[in-house]
């Protein structure tokens, strides 16, 4: 059966014919989708969770939104100009060890430095493989996380790396206006607002949304592709890596498995989001929908008391749903 | 593709037409040739400076070492030949492990129920297979998206159906991976056979043959009246059939249900596919090439354990590996997720 006849054979059976209005539908539909489940959520929490709204909950709550949150916002960069990254947890890793290094001598600034600067370098080299050797963006993205994960490993021989700064704990957890709001989310906000302000107000992030719509008719157009996919990277490579100082601020320690999964989490959360694999398509609102979703499922899994087996089977059921359904919308969309 | 070799209709003598077959086929297989002779090289140093190293037990051993990583390199290799890559391999071995082990237990470690527990096995592989082919073809979603997802579900269940280690297998479960003819193990011989099975399948079947043209073109594989989403679905039930055996090996291997078995296996069997020189794009490269990778990767691990050298500069040089064999790619197609 070929593609084109499955699609058919699909389409007439639930009785859709992709007029423009249907198309627009599903569209709509494949960008609320977040913040109305967000709503039905968090009626449910009233009834099955109540202590989901105790005050330390939410702030914890909070602080895991404001971690993933900046994580997806680099992510969603990534996947608007067609590429993915999967190196943003390995890179969080990394920024948490090196600036916890600053125990054994060096001033916090100098580490900060260092680890802003290594995070740069490795944003750069994923946009020079991807724009320049046209390396598939998972591939290089891929090799790199494997790479950057065994440089950390001999370079801490699988030890617990010491504890975190004071000031990284009070930019993490500080509570902010009247003893609720971590500092965190404070981060967080700002972090959204300069991205949603050069994507919607500036010329380069025009740029980023006819890169990823099409490439070839940007280039046409005078956009310099490859120069708009690398800043891209390396942009989402420091996002990681405050998001990893943040994440360190709140844990406390830096271990082996910090960071694990937010390269899973967050692209789950921009493709909830709305934001689809083909580039191009999709905001930040919807991301900030998605990390609120995602956190929230996670968190419930702690507050209802169950296995924390439950979390991992979320994540993937939300990240293969979330992919099939915008893999869906595409297609109807190509139509 | 490279596999094929021209007939020569040269009316020459038959030596100079056998060299002539031989250069072509060097010339068509250079990334399958590289990797052997790598891992020539690198046996022979340590050879040379370990005595340990070129015992023959210890040659056995690394054969027989590298057994579940090459079952799993096997199901990656078809996927990837298809374009797509299957990250949900090592947690499908995992499951197939934790689930055999634990009936193992429950009938009270009863050699009878062997059979019917492999059996058991291999139907769980094909079956999460099978679901991550649909899903991958009914939803036109990426498919490394999709395994991912599916592997992370599967370390819930995993981590659901236990926790500590699963005793209880019966001892003559044990013999598949310990029986040996004189020196050389009987799963060595029969992972051999498998290995000459799938390159036979993959250059001389039809089946074969459309793996490699969905990888090469989709396009132009439907224009050929290749039915694509059959090749894509049965790529991945082939890749969960070898986890399920990776899983099956690496219990008889352990001897208990192990919930961290096949730990990390996913990114090594992509490493290795990647060395052997098939392209990670789909659709160029041989099997061959995947063996080659496998047995450097083992290999190597073993020479690390021989030089006692830290364990974790075993990832880093894993990483090192995957960059440089990502680096190396050429710019022959047009960027894509």
């Amino acid at each position: 059966m070929s593609l084109a006849s499955i699609k058919n054979n699909f389409l007439n059976r639930i009785k859709i014919k992709p007029t423009p209005r249907v198309v627009r539908a599903v569209d709509l539909i494949g960008q609320w989708a977040a913040p109305i489940t967000i709503v039905i959520v968090l009626v449910a929490a009233i009834f099955i969770a109540p202590a989901f709204y105790s005050p330390i909950n939410l702030k914890t709550v909070a602080i895991q939104i404001a971690v993933l949150g900046i994580v997806s916002v680099g992510q969603t960069l990534a996947l608007l100009v067609r590429s993915i990254d999967l190196s943003v947890a390995a890179v969080m890793a990394v920024g948490a060890v090196i600036v916890v290094q600053t125990q054994a001598g060096n001033s916090l600034i100098i580490s900060l430095f260092q680890a802003f600067a290594i995070a740069a370098v490795i944003g750069l080299i994923n946009g020079l493989l991807i724009a320049k050797r046209h390396v598939p963006p998972f591939i290089a993205t891929f090799g790199m996380m494997i790479f950057i994960s065994g440089a950390r490993l001999a370079y801490t021989k699988g030890q617990v790396s010491g504890t975190v700064p004071d000031m990284l704990r009070a930019v993490s957890i500080e509570p902010i206006f009247g003893n609720f709001i971590p500092s965190a989310l404070i981060v967080w906000i700002v972090v959204n607002l300069i991205a949603l302000f050069i994507l919607m107000k500036t010329r380069y992030g025009r740029w980023v949304y006819a890169v990823g719509g099409n490439p070839e008719a940007s280039r046409y157009a005078g956009i310099r592709v490859d120069a708009v996919v690398i800043g891209v990277h390396v942009v989402t490579s420091m996002l990681a890596l405050l998001a990893g100082l943040i994440l360190s601020g709140y844990i406390g320690y830096v271990d082996l498995k910090i960071g694990e999964g937010y390269h899973f989490n967050s692209i789950a959360a921009t493709v909830v989001g709305g934001t689809t694999f083909l580039g191009g398509r999709g905001n930040l609102f919807g991301t900030i929908a998605g990390v609120g979703l995602l956190i929230l499922l996670l968190n419930l899994v702690v507050v209802l008391g169950l296995p924390i087996h439950w979390q991992h089977a979320m994540q993937g059921i939300v990240l293969v749903v979330a992919t099939a359904l915008q893999g869906f919308r595409q297609f109807l969309l190509s139509r | 593709m490279n596999m094929v070799i021209p007939e020569l209709t040269t009316s020459g003598d038959s030596n100079t037409s056998r060299m002539r077959q031989v250069v072509q086929f060097l010339r068509n297989n250079k990334a399958v040739v590289l990797i052997y002779i790598i891992i020539l090289i690198v046996a022979g140093l340590t050879a040379a400076f370990s005595e340990v190293f070129r015992s023959p037990a210890n040659i056995m051993n690394i054969f027989r070492q590298s057994i579940a990583l090459g079952l799993l390199a096997i199901g990656q290799s078809v996927v990837i030949l298809t374009g797509g890559m299957d990250v949900s391999t090592s947690q499908i071995a995992r499951i197939v492990c934790l689930v055999v082990a634990t009936f193992f237990a429950l009938t009270e470690s009863n050699p009878a129920m062997i059979i019917p527990l492999i059996a058991l096995g291999i139907v769980i592989g094909v079956i999460l297979g099978g679901l991550n082919g649909i899903l991958i073809t009914r939803t036109h979603a990426v498919p490394f998206i999709i395994t991912l997802g599916m592997a992370s579900v599967l370390r819930g269940v995993n981590l659901a159906i236990s926790t500590t280690p699963i005793r209880g297998v019966p001892s003559e479960y044990l013999q598949i991976y310990n029986a040996k003819i004189g020196i050389v193990p009987i799963n060595v011989l029969a992972f051999g056979a498998v290995w000459i099975l799938a390159w036979l399948v993959m250059t001389r079947t039809r089946m074969g043959r459309s793996i490699y043209a969905v990888g090469g073109s989709e396009r132009i594989a439907q224009l050929s009246a290749i039915r694509i989403n059959r090749s894509l679905v049965l790529a991945y039930v082939i890749s969960g059939l070898f986890a399920a055996l990776a899983g099956l090996m690496l219990l008889s291997r352990m001897g208990v249900g192990d919930p961290s078995a096949a730990e990390g296996m996913d990114f090594q069997s992509v490493a290795a596919v990647a060395l052997g020189g098939i392209s990670l794009y789909g659709g160029k490269g041989s099997i061959l090439g995947t063996l080659g990778g496998v047995l450097l990767l083992t290999m190597m691990s073993n020479v690390f354990v021989l030089m006692q050298i830290d364990i974790y500069f075993q990832t880093l040089v894993l990483g090192t590996v995957m960059l440089i064999a990502v680096a190396a790619y050429k710019a022959t197609r047009k960027r894509d997720i």
